[in-house]
């Protein structure tokens, strides 16, 4: 969910683009994290861990942890949580490893 | 801490390890390691891992053969709760000159006369195995199926477990100040943490075996040498074999777990240096992506290194010590230690108590030095 | 290869007032941040500031971010690289390697390096740790403050230091509802403050609770359920004092760690200092390490406050340019002020863990 209306902050959001997620469309804003819109469109788990496969969501939001590896345009172990959303972006939730491009 | 000792083992490393587990597992009482830093800190954390049967001489094919057949029940011999990880994909060897290539052949014929299965192949054939291989410039490649590589920590780990089991004591943070030697025999070991007297010492000490032995006045002419490796980013399964070549001088292979390790053997200075430097990172990317071109893409995690510790002839230093009764040593494997880890245990166990080696074991003695009889191995990275 | 004089690691706080010190100096910056755009964390923190005007009091921290970053922008001493991370410090020869958006790698060797790299959020022990929608703190404050999107409906926070109760009342501006703050310590950590305005607004904080387990909605996945219980005195859990609280958002605030990987790459000694979230390089009072040269400030140093971290880069950066023999006369002058400076910030109660974790560093 969005924030609309906030007592100190205003967000300067960029135009709004559609992207796919598991092949359904979403929109979301130009330059966000892709991670911040999936969470607005309501997607929370973004990856499974190799070994046991249970559903990992982000963990710390600016690039440290590796919880929200997804494959992005074909490439795998990206970090939705700062690699910024652009048009058209085609976004997985990654199989096993992922594969290399 | 114990005062006395049948015999002092000086290295947390590998090859001191094994030869504590089967020292103890051949029935000999109060085993005691010595590691100055934690288990595995020197080489054996920090190596490739890679296992090969493929060697250029006899004794290292013969060594490397019966280890790798130690690895293949590694986990059931020790009696290990994990998992060493072994996966015997295979060693595709590729040869860039037209010496290599006779090389390989002389090779090759050696090994199969000693049962080590493995085959020519054209660079054609060798895509069959490795298919996305740019087999440009490679005239010809060695294929041998069950090379493979074990994971350094939990091989090491499960040695050090069955060892503990079988009474062996390992003092970590411990380390070797001198080495008390009367009348041409080993009395004991100094330490930071206090005296052990024994009348055995092996010294087991990778790239430090050469400070080890001056302790007992002995000259072991190990030197160390800084080499690089790095890791990648887990991916999906592309690569089956270790892809290794001595003139291109790389090796790279994809682990169990997805992620790409690989290095290569540039000139280094001798030091006890483990930094890492940039000129590696790009060196080591042009090489791999030659060979491999998919690695473009992969993202590189990580970068570190450890030091061989090289013989004058890239032959591992095995058995007694002439000068010193009761004096040891387990060191010169030039970079292929944690491969020949399990023989090494094997043979040295079996020459400390005096008994036949399964394999001999007498030409790889440090008195060959003195006596000139080195032996070449020409497949070495 | 690329040279500077100056190479600042990070453009929070810490590596902005660093830059900008240098840079008054006379000496040549060039800062790096891996992020698009300066301020660190600072462009979430949306309280104002306490301290004296020298660290910004009274000014939201988000606001002191865009003045630093206005004034390292118009400064022609400083060059910024932006999407640039420092992945690396090769000791053989002082380099550091740059990974620019991921697709471009630059060496810099820098006469002197000001790393200002910040910390990252710790975790916390317990079942099912690991399920979306158990957020660090922070970056619950990134995705709402920054990105403007809420972390769910429904939060428990884990930590009533000053993280937890800040990010609770800014949760609470962004129209979520947090069902409790809880701490396994027996007294709540941050200032009484920000911890009496969630509790005006009616949030319990309960002290000497931790976390038991968390359970996952079958259908998404995603956290549904919390259970916490009481520790006693000897931080043992207390079986049969479990709550249970529905939520879907599990906030974790139990403290930051320094991201130092680029000081031991260089081999600066380290110590480990809980009091300072864990290990910290040794360093003088100019803040220069154990290997000559390589300058640290803010969190990395020991996790404090944002204001603390400010007058660390500003130190840091003064004595780099300084041992590069800037120096108008006024360095003494400059170096003094600051340390009083932080001095004051450490001092009384509050200061307190802060001046102990110090002390052993010094000792």
């Amino acid at each position: 969910m969005r924030i609309e209306e906030h007592p100190i902050l205003t967000f300067d959001r960029g135009r709004e683009v559609e992207f796919t997620f598991n092949g359904r469309k979403m929109k979301g804003y130009e330059g966000e994290p892709i991670a911040a819109a999936l969470h607005a469109n309501g997607v929370r788990v973004l990856s499974y861990s190799k070994k046991l496969h249970r559903p990992r969501g982000f963990y710390c939001a600016i690039g440290n942890c590796s919880s929200c590896l997804m494959t992005v345009n074909g490439e795998p172990n990206v970090r939705v949580c700062t690699e910024k959303l652009r048009e058209g972006m085609v976004i997985e939730t990654q199989q096993g490893r992922g594969d290399l491009k | 801490m114990n005062r006395t000792a049948e015999i002092v083992i000086i290295g947390g490393g590998i090859s001191g390890l094994a030869t504590a587990y089967n020292l103890a597992a051949m029935g000999m009482k109060d085993v005691v390691v010595l590691e100055k830093s934690y288990l595995m800190s020197g080489s054996t954390g920090r190596c490739g891992a890679g296992v090969r049967q493929q060697w250029g001489t006899e004794m290292n094919c013969l060594l490397a053969k019966a280890s790798c057949e130690i690895f293949e029940n590694l986990n059931e011999i020790l009696d290990y709760e994990g998992d060493i990880e072994f996966k015997q994909g295979g060693y595709l060897l590729m040869a860039v000159t037209e010496k290599e290539v006779e090389q390989f052949k002389k090779n090759v014929a050696l090994q199969n006369s000693l049962g080590i299965k493995s085959v020519l192949l054209s660079p054609e054939e060798a895509l069959e195995i490795v298919p996305d291989l740019n087999i440009e410039g490679i005239l010809a490649c060695a294929f041998h199926h069950k090379d493979g590589h074990a994971n350094p920590f939990h091989t090491m780990i499960a040695y050090a477990e069955a060892a503990k089991r079988l009474g062996v004591k390992i003092y970590t943070y411990t380390e070797v100040t001198g080495i008390m030697v009367e009348g041409g025999r080993i009395r004991g070991v100094k330490t930071n943490r206090g005296d052990i007297f024994t009348g055995r010492v092996l010294i087991a000490a990778g790239a430090w075996s050469r400070e080890v032995g001056a302790m007992a006045g002995v000259d072991i002419p190990v030197r160390p040498e800084r080499h690089q490796i790095l890791v990648t980013e887990p991916v999906n399964h592309r690569l089956g074999p270790m892809i290794m070549s001595f003139a291109g001088n790389i090796y790279c292979q994809q682990e169990p777990g997805g992620e790409f390790i690989m290095g290569y053997g540039p000139a280094e200075h001798e030091t006890y240096s483990i930094t890492s430097s940039w000129d590696f990172l790009e060196v080591m990317c042009r090489k791999a992506v030659r060979f491999l071109p998919y690695l473009r893409n992969i993202r590189i995690v990580r970068q570190w290194s450890g030091l061989y510790e090289i013989s004058p002839d890239a032959q591992p230093i095995l058995g007694r010590v002439e000068q010193v009764e009761g004096l040891y040593v387990a060191t010169g494997f030039s970079g292929h230690g944690f491969m020949f880890g399990p023989i090494t245990g094997v043979l040295m166990a079996q020459c400390i108590l005096g008994l036949p080696t399964t394999i001999p074991i007498d030409k790889l003695d440090l008195a060959r030095f003195e006596r000139g009889e080195l032996i070449f191995e020409p497949s070495v990275v | 290869m690329k040279h500077a004089e100056i190479a600042v690691i990070g453009g929070g706080p810490a590596g902005l007032m660093a830059a900008l010190a240098a840079a008054e100096m006379g000496a040549k910056v060039t800062l790096v941040d891996r992020n698009s755009r300066l301020g660190g964390q600072l462009v979430k923190q949306t309280h104002k500031f306490f301290g004296s005007e020298k660290e910004y009091a009274s000014i939201r921290g988000i606001d002191i971010g865009r003045i630093l970053a206005t004034e390292v922008h118009k400064n022609p001493n400083i060059e910024t690289m932006l999407n640039s991370t420092v992945v690396a410090y090769y000791p053989d020869d002082g380099v550091l390697g740059i990974e620019v958006e991921e697709k471009k790698w630059v060496k810099m060797k820098a006469e002197r390096i000001v790393v200002a790299t910040g910390a990252s959020e710790k975790y916390l022990l317990f079942e099912n740790n690991d399920l979306p929608g158990i957020y660090g703190a922070g970056a619950v404050q990134t995705l709402m403050n920054e990105h403007g999107v809420v972390p769910g409906k429904n939060v428990l926070m884990v930590g009533a230091g000053n993280i937890g109760l800040i990010v609770s009342y800014q949760l609470m501006q962004a129209g979520v509802n947090v069902k409790a703050i809880i701490d396994a310590a027996p007294s709540i950590g941050g200032y009484w403050v920000h911890a009496s305005k969630v509790a005006r607004l009616g949030v319990p904080i309960l002290t000497s609770y931790t976390v038991k387990a968390a359970y996952p909605n079958e259908m998404t996945g995603a956290l549904e359920r919390a259970v916490i219980w009481r520790v006693d005195d000897r931080w043992q859990p207390v079986p049969g004092t479990e709550k249970v609280f529905n939520v879907d958002v599990m906030c974790i605030a139990v403290g930051l760690s320094p991201l130092a990987e680029l000081l031991w790459q260089a081999g600066c000694k380290m110590m480990y200092v809980p009091e300072l979230g864990g290990h910290v390089p040794v360093r003088n009072d100019n803040m220069e390490t154990t290997v000559s040269g390589i300058y640290v400030a803010g969190d990395v140093a020991g996790v404090e406050e944002a204001s603390s971290a400010m007058m660390e880069g500003r130190l840091a950066g003064l004595s780099a340019a300084k041992s590069l023999g800037y120096d108008d006369g006024t360095y003494e002058e400059k170096k003094a002020e600051a340390l009083k400076e932080l001095e004051n910030l450490r001092s009384g109660p509050v200061g307190g863990k802060i001046r102990k974790g110090l002390a052993q560093l010094a000792s």
